[in-house]
């Protein structure tokens, strides 16, 4: 594994390295990064062969464009979304801060890695709302 | 004499900080993610130093950040006014263009960002998507409808609120509720699949075959393979196991209607 940090804060629910390294936990995940929307990894935390750079800039591409029109054209805040390969999914967190991205096996429950991100999106939320 | 040394001192405490200090206050105030305070010191930077080529990104990196994408433009072009190759800029602004569904604009900037420095994975795996956005146009342009599918012969779901099967050029097959919308909705679910693929492929993972994604009201599920595009929406009651079966059963019926 392969890690990057450009942003360094303090440990309170501000930190969104520490949140990462809490979801990484969860099983069947192999990795995750969290984007900026303006494609700056804040931080990451990924399998060896993958790219940080490549891949926060279209998290940051897709994050945006569910922002903006949702998959029906329809403007609005996109909780959390799901996109599933035959060899494994990424499942997408939206935060006012950036994007929260986690690498799954095959294996990885939609439900419970949902939860995990739904949790962990709360957090976010208060801790950068105050 | 006196007067004057404290005169100076006074002065001194008064003086407002130098652009650089300033705008290493920004990067700060950035990292620290107070992004507002952040962007109106940048502002105000900028006005001691309207030339500041650092001062013009920080700006346009906070604008994004704040999800202001038209200012975010404006200090992009900013950059590129003052150092036309700027890479961070060519980038930034290569990003708005493809929010704003310019793939062509995209496509030229990635390309004089990519001239001039090859070795910029961020830009390439960008490019990737702007040219495959432009060809899918280009084929959605030249494409004949072969006629449309009733939606009543497919018998969707009854909890759908909406379903919308198209090929993989986003040429429409089947729209329920149709209306004047309808292409602009398809051509938008297939740029999500298209981006969504890049980035699966990026993070070492196959094409895109299933999305589910949640909105404030209702729930959209995706089926996808080379050829078709099929999407769902359910109110976000409906359970997901559910969505999913309807989903799969659709989409076998969908195929075979296309074949």
């Amino acid at each position: 594994m392969s890690t990057t940090a450009v942003v360094a804060r303090p440990a309170d629910g501000r930190d969104l390295r520490a949140v990462l390294a809490e979801l990484l936990k969860l099983k069947h995940i192999i990795g995750g990064l969290v984007v900026a929307p303006d494609g700056l990894v804040i931080a990451a935390n990924l399998p060896r062969e993958v790219q940080a750079e490549p891949l926060s800039a279209l998290v940051a591409a897709l994050g945006r464009e569910l922002e903006l029109r949702g998959p029906r054209l329809r403007r609005g805040t996109f909780p959390t979304a799901v996109f599933a390969s035959v060899s494994g999914s990424a499942f997408l967190g939206n935060t006012p801060v950036g994007y929260i991205v986690l690498l799954g096996e095959p294996r990885a429950d939609w439900d419970v890695v949902r939860s995990g991100l739904r949790g962990a999106l709360g957090t976010v939320y208060r801790a950068w709302a105050g | 004499m006196l007067f004057a040394r404290i005169w100076h001192l006074v002065r001194g405490k008064k003086r407002q900080p130098t652009g650089t200090l300033m705008l290493r206050q920004v990067q700060r105030l950035r990292d620290e993610g107070r992004y507002r305070r952040a962007a109106g010191l940048v502002d105000e930077a900028l006005l001691h130093d309207p030339s500041s080529v650092v001062g013009h990104l920080l700006a346009a990196s906070l604008h994004m950040v704040l999800r202001e994408t038209g200012q975010a433009r404006t200090s992009f072009e900013r950059v590129l006014a003052l150092e036309p190759t700027q890479p961070r800029a060519l980038l930034g602004l290569a990003r708005v263009e493809l929010e704003d569904g310019e793939a062509a604009a995209c496509c030229a900037l990635l390309n004089r960002a990519l001239a001039r420095y090859p070795d910029f994975p961020e830009a390439r795996a960008l490019l990737e998507v702007a040219q495959e956005l432009l060809a899918t146009a280009e084929a959605t342009r030249d494409a004949t409808s072969t006629g449309a599918v009733y939606a009543d012969r497919l018998r969707l779901p009854v909890e759908s609120r909406e379903a919308l099967f198209m090929r993989a050029d986003a040429t429409v097959i089947v729209a329920e509720p149709h209306g004047p919308r309808t292409d602009a909705v398809a051509a938008h679910a297939v740029k999500l699949a298209t981006v969504a693929t890049a980035m699966l492929g990026r993070a070492g993972l196959g094409p895109l075959r299933h999305a589910v994604i949640e909105g404030a009201a209702e729930t959209t599920y995706l089926r996808r393979d080379d050829a078709a595009l099929l999407t769902l929406s359910f109110d976000r009651d409906v359970k997901s196991a559910t969505a999913l079966e309807h989903l799969e059963r659709m989409w076998r019926r969908c195929r075979s209607e296309l074949a």
